[in-house]
């Protein structure tokens, strides 16, 4: 595959000339603002019920912690949404660099993990007096790890890369 | 030149951190990434209590869903501190630069905001348990945060597309 004319394609496509270089703040920077609001919703949230399985808050019962979903949800759905626009814009940046997939990997375990959580959880209407089993507290702490990791990443994103565009390669 | 960057200049510029964060390759992303994640717990938590406040998540109980507010406050503790490391580094940048000022205009719309609600609502929500509606101020008062928080990432991520000297608001100079 030549992946040079594949990025110099999508990279001549109107929508990535548009996030790229479009002086509107409709384009680049109210994409990386939301990028970083669905950050805030989807790490957030989980930060929420990892601190509540690792026993803090313990008022809140267990059993309700799947009332933070939409807003997981809301959250993951933003930033793939943004997330795409921004690989459109800059895909030999993205994906030259080996961090890119280490990010994308992180996300999809912290994913995974989120959701081992809540098939583990104690259905327990009562005040959760119940000790939460160690595993899942360890899980709740695997997952705190990798969201933070996931967070870090994609910030190192913008220090790393190798080319800015096809036009480098 | 404007005197209140020139003291911030003369003041900083011998400090480790402005040093640090000048030379060291890594300090920049490694701060950046601090602030990131403050940002997620600060953003994830309060807004969470907000979004219960105004009238979603109502299973979730409000006096137990505060117990997790100080992990919010940790997270705005830690974009202060994150956050002066980036003012400290390159202080021109970022005292003139409009996208700047208005962030910390939210910033503080959030501070007279939280200690309204503290003063004036939160007694009427404390006690409440999952289902319970909030009273309308304390209601506005979660609509307010949510706006002010969201309004911050928003000039936060704006403030490198209003860089000084193309852009330059100085009301006191």
């Amino acid at each position: 595959m030549d992946w040079k004319a594949f990025f110099t394609g999508v990279e001549a496509s109107w929508l990535s000339v548009w996030v790229r270089e479009s002086e509107s703040l409709l384009a680049f920077p109210a994409i990386i603002a939301l990028h970083a609001i669905g950050m805030g919703l989807l790490v957030g949230a989980n930060i929420a019920m990892d601190l509540r399985v690792l026993g803090f808050a313990p008022r809140i019962p267990l059993s309700v912690l799947d009332a933070l979903f939409p807003v997981m949800a809301i959250g993951f759905s933003v930033n793939a949404v943004s997330g795409v626009l921004l690989l459109l814009a800059y895909p030999t940046k993205a994906l030259t660099n080996p961090l890119f997939y280490a990010k994308l990997t992180l996300i999809a375990l912290a994913l995974v993990a989120a959701r081992s959580i809540w098939k583990r959880m104690p259905g327990n209407q009562e005040a959760a007096q119940e000790p939460v089993p160690s595993k899942l507290k360890m899980l709740a702490g695997l997952s705190l790890g990798l969201w933070a990791a996931a967070v870090a990443a994609g910030r190192f994103l913008a220090y790393t890369y190798t080319y800015l565009s096809a036009y480098d390669l | 030149m404007d005197p209140v960057l020139e003291f911030l200049e003369a003041w900083l510029k011998d400090t480790y951190i402005h040093h640090l964060m000048n030379e060291n390759r890594w300090a920049w992303p490694v701060s950046e990434s601090l602030h990131f994640m403050g940002l997620s717990l600060l953003f994830g938590i309060v807004g969470l209590y907000d979004l219960r406040l105004i009238g979603f998540l109502k299973r979730l109980p409000m006096a137990a869903l505060h117990r997790l507010i100080p992990w919010g406050v940790l997270g705005y503790g830690i974009n202060l501190m994150s956050g002066l490391t980036f003012l400290s580094a390159r202080p021109d940048q970022y005292i003139h630069n409009p996208s700047f000022q208005v962030k910390l205009l939210f910033m503080t719309g959030a501070g007279i905001n939280v200690t309204v609600f503290y003063l004036m609502s939160y007694g009427l929500v404390k006690e409440m348990g999952s289902g319970m509606e909030a009273p309308v101020r304390a209601r506005i008062a979660g609509a307010v945060s949510l706006a002010c928080w969201t309004g911050v990432i928003v000039c936060g991520r704006l403030i490198t597309f209003f860089r000084p000297p193309a852009f330059y608001w100085c009301f006191w100079c």
